[in-house]
């Protein structure tokens, strides 16, 4: 168990940056995701832990050791950092109990205390009876244990885990979702975990860090990144509902600031002063047939148990909730609260982004 | 993203090491090519041009490029015509048997020119044994029609058949299924959619096909060896080896001047092959797969029966007649019950000590290439594939060079670099280690690329892992890429010893007493009218790389696309 600390970390592929000035510190046991669209830099940032790839700049800590930067670099294979590869990188070649029990033959660890270990890591990831078979006899969902028991075999510092369930299809990841929570438990290990699926990121994680275009936007507990987002590319991201721009009223209660949104004044929760936007999560919409505020059903979809309502008030897309179903080009009153504003300055160049991966 | 592999140069030592294998190979492979063009301009005499005018003006000179060209022209369009043929039928219809058509139209690819030509002479003439047994023999007196050109033209166009069957097919896969089906949904019937359709896309690969026949016809020498060189028909192959043979190293100076003219010629037509291919003309988007399968209905058994009357013919028959003369006891003496014996067999593989020592040689020679070229190739084709620079890249480049080039180049290329070795009054001509490593320069492309292909498919994860667990380089190549690409390395080192054992072209330039090889010795046994020894000789060779060549068929599954020759 490490804590992972980057400093200033910059990478370029061929002079086009990847990764801008990471700094980030994790700490030791913490289960971190990396989530962001495609291209974002978090499989660079991956790769450069675990020591696949050179820093342009900056510095990578593990445990108080600097492994990469200042001059200096520690391959991948002194770093004592497990990987658990999208592909699962099992080799075809050695068996189930071969291939978990490869990286204790390369620390020359004596067979009897080996065969203890592989055994007891076949066993906590339900492999026992698997342990002769080839790999190319194994289903997705098993394949993808054995890579985690080939990681935790031999206690690395860190575990790494790229888009590890990318190739798994729905029903099995919601199962793996509970093997990587037993596994973290379990070991106790330092977790970085690259996904583009903020379902798996804010269910799995100690702790999100959204990233764009090779930075960090924000770095937060998941239930933080969903009520509290530092900016709209966040906010439109993670989680389901709206942003939407507001003018401050320059009212101060002490549970917020007076906000004008959509016409109508509404306190709100923020951290700034001079908010630019404010975030409208769908749990923040009551339907009320006289609320002031009205809005046109433009879509409704069947979410079992409940509904959600595509709303458009006063030119802005909302998303509510609803018990009932509701009839397209329908109006309905909807009253806001417990809204989270925001200064974003680039906001409209961002939600620009959000929809171009969205 | 995840597209680049490992950064450079990571703190190891096997790190640093691993690249200087570069340079050895590098000057291996390219050194005797770069110091045959050096003699071309007269280095060593200061710069001139002398040789260059004499040797081009001359008429033997001419007269040598006239034969080659029209013998070369005339054998790939045979090629082409049979390799057309083959290829449009087995790709396109729904015949039978497909695997083992194109096995047998392989063998003779497999089988050494000199041999084919030595096979084929006992099919034809008044002394063959086979026409003899049936009664059908021509008057003694009349003359063997095979040595003549007509008969080089026949042979070259079945030798090289395969390379334009196979560039064909090649070339038919990569065709998308659905522009067939769209021409037939736009109602034209299987002829119009073959005539107007998939003909003109497999044109380039066609042509590129012919190119390369046409290069590898050029560069024969078994062939107008056995059949030129007895009707005093000479191309340029031929005329240097007589040259070289009956001068001595005194000619060296002018015969590397011939051998510039093949290699030039050759280049050319390697060049044009490539851009053909590479353009291809056309920018075929969509899934590949079966183009067409057109059926023959009734007349698909008459088709079979064509197909597998001319592999008879081409490659059963004259096997046969090669068989019937090793079986007689002395030639022009007819095969019946009674005078049937193994006494050439027995005397070639167990008496003669020129032809046991020819045995020797070569099988020390093949095994040994193999092992090299084997050791080298696995770090090497690794280093091209993962930790690219300028030197293995222009090597990945160049190391198809020792081997398109004509054997012929290259063994005059081996003889100018290695007659007196640098800094030293030693010389390796003579030797049999000169013939050993022209081998390596030769054949290191045959090792090279199936080993690369296997690395190349490799998922760079894989090694990744390995390095995540702890595994240093030197342990992660023996425990995830040796046993991965093993079994390309095997197919590899057996075409490399497949092609060694046979080999006759280089080790013809670069024999003397002692260190002859196989392909030799049946070139001089027929030269000294010993035909019988040498059908028995050649008929053992040709089992021996049937059986290999049945034991790489073996594996193929197990083995990455391209690895064997005879499949695409």
């Amino acid at each position: 168990m490490a804590e992972l600390i980057f400093s200033n970390l910059s990478k370029q592929f061929d002079g086009a940056p990847a990764l801008d000035r990471i700094n980030a510190q994790i700490k030791s046991g913490e289960f971190v995701a990396l989530l962001g669209p495609s291209g974002c830099g978090k499989t660079t940032l991956l790769r450069l832990t675990a020591g696949f790839e050179h820093p342009s700049a900056g510095e990578i800590r593990i445990g108080g050791q600097s492994v990469a930067g200042g001059g200096q670099f520690v391959p991948p294979e002194e770093r004592g950092i497990g990987i658990v590869f999208q592909s699962y990188a099992l080799w075809p070649h050695k068996s189930v109990s071969a291939n978990v029990s490869y990286p204790l033959e390369v620390r020359r660890v004596p067979r009897v205390e080996r065969q203890a270990r592989v055994n007891e890591a076949l066993s906590l990831t339900g492999l026992s009876d698997f342990a002769q078979r080839m790999p190319a006899q194994l289903s997705g969902g098993q394949r993808q244990r054995v890579a985690l028991a080939r990681c935790l075999v031999f206690d690395p510092r860190a575990v790494l885990l790229d888009e590890p369930l990318a190739n798994l299809d729905l029903a099995l990841r919601a199962s793996m979702h509970e093997v990587f929570s037993m596994f973290h438990r379990r070991t106790g290990a330092t977790m970085l975990y690259v996904t583009h699926d903020q379902g798996e990121a804010l269910a799995l994680a100690d702790r999100v860090a959204v990233m764009e275009s090779g930075k960090i936007r924000q770095f937060a507990a998941p239930e933080v990144l969903y009520r509290e987002p530092v900016d709209c590319f966040v906010a439109g991201f993670v989680g389901d509902g709206a942003v939407v721009s507001v003018r401050p009223t320059g009212q101060v209660d002490r549970n917020g600031l007076m906000l004008k949104v959509l016409g109508q004044e509404v306190l709100s929760r923020s951290a700034t002063a001079e908010p630019s936007h404010v975030s409208i999560r769908p749990e923040s919409i009551t339907l009320s047939d006289d609320a002031p505020l009205r809005a046109r059903v433009t879509g409704c979809t069947y979410l079992g148990g409940r509904f959600r309502l595509s709303l458009d008030a006063a030119g802005e897309t909302l998303v509510a909730f609803a018990r009932q179903r509701a009839t397209i080009g329908e109006t309905v009153g909807i009253k806001l609260q417990d809204l989270w504003a925001f200064r974003d300055p680039d906001g409209t160049v961002l939600m620009e982004k959000v929809l171009a991966y969205a | 993203m995840t597209k680049t592999f490992f950064a450079k140069g990571s703190s190891r030592s096997l790190d640093r090491l691993l690249p200087l294998i570069l340079l050895p190979v590098a000057l291996i492979a390219l050194g005797p090519v770069v110091r045959l063009l050096l003699e071309g301009i007269g280095f060593g005499d200061g710069f001139t041009t002398d040789h260059l005018t004499k040797v081009l003006t001359r008429p033997s000179t001419g007269t040598a490029l006239m034969n080659s060209l029209v013998t070369a022209g005339g054998g790939t369009l045979l090629s082409v015509l049979i390799g057309a043929t083959f290829a449009f039928l087995v790709a396109l219809t729904d015949i039978r048997g497909k695997g083992a058509l194109v096995f047998c139209l392989m063998v003779p690819m497999m089988i050494p020119p000199q041999i084919t030509a030595l096979a084929w002479m006992q099919m034809a003439g008044p002394s063959s044994t086979l026409l003899k047994l049936l009664g059908l023999a021509p008057p003694l007196g009349s003359p063997q029609p095979l040595h003549s050109p007509g008969g080089i033209i026949l042979l070259l166009g079945i030798q090289h058949a395969s390379l334009v069957f196979l560039t064909l097919r090649a070339g038919l896969r990569m065709i998308p299924a659905d522009l067939v089906e769209a021409a037939r949904m736009s109602g034209a019937g299987s002829l119009r959619v073959w005539a107007q359709i998939v003909l003109p896309l497999s044109m380039p690969a066609l042509i590129a096909g012919g190119a390369m026949a046409f290069v590898t016809a050029l560069g024969n020498f078994g062939i107008p060896a056995m059949l030129g060189i007895p009707a005093g028909y000479a191309t340029l192959p031929t005329l240097i080896y007589q040259r070289l043979v009956g001068m001595g190293p005194s000619v060296l100076p002018e015969v590397a001047v011939l051998s510039l003219l093949i290699g030039a010629i050759a280049i050319m037509g390697v060049l044009f092959s490539r851009s053909v291919l590479s353009r291809k003309g056309f920018g075929l988007v969509g899934l590949s797969g079966t183009p067409l399968a057109l059926s023959l209905g009734r007349v698909r058994g008459a088709v079979e029966m064509a197909l597998w009357a001319f592999i008879f013919v081409i490659l059963a028959l004259p096997l046969f007649a090669l068989l019937a003369t090793s079986l007689i006891p002395a030639y022009g003496v007819p095969l019946t019950f009674n005078t049937a014996t193994f006494d050439a067999w027995k005397e070639v593989l167990l008496i003669q000590p020129g032809t046991r020592r020819a045995y020797g040689n070569s099988l020390m020679l093949a095994t040994s290439a193999a092992t090299i070229l084997l050791l080298i190739s696995l770090p090497l084709a690794w280093l091209i594939q993962r930790r690219p620079n300028r030197l293995s890249r222009i090597l990945d480049a160049l190391i198809d060079l020792p081997y398109a080039l004509p054997g012929v180049v290259l063994s005059i290329a081996c003889i100018l670099t290695f007659l007196n070795l640098p800094f030293t009054e030693l010389t390796l001509y003579g030797t049999i280690w000169i013939i050993l490593l022209a081998y390596l320069a030769r054949f290191f492309v045959v090792m090279l690329r199936p080993i690369q292909a296997s690395i190349a498919q490799l998922d760079p994860a894989m090694e990744e892992a390995a390095a995540s667990v702890g595994a240093r380089l030197g342990r992660r190549l023996r425990d995830v890429v040796l046993p991965l690409a093993a079994p390309s390395a095997a197919a590899g080192a057996i075409l490399v010893f497949l092609t060694a054992v046979n080999e006759l072209t280089v080790s013809a330039l670069l024999w003397s007493s002692g260190t002859e090889t196989l392909g030799v010795v049946i070139y001089n046994l027929e030269d000294s009218g010993e035909t019988v020894m040498a059908s028995a000789l050649a008929m053992s060779i040709v089992l021996l790389i049937v059986l290999l060549m049945g034991l790489v068929q073996a594996g193929a599954k197990r083995l990455p696309k391209g690895v064997i020759p005879w499949q695409s």
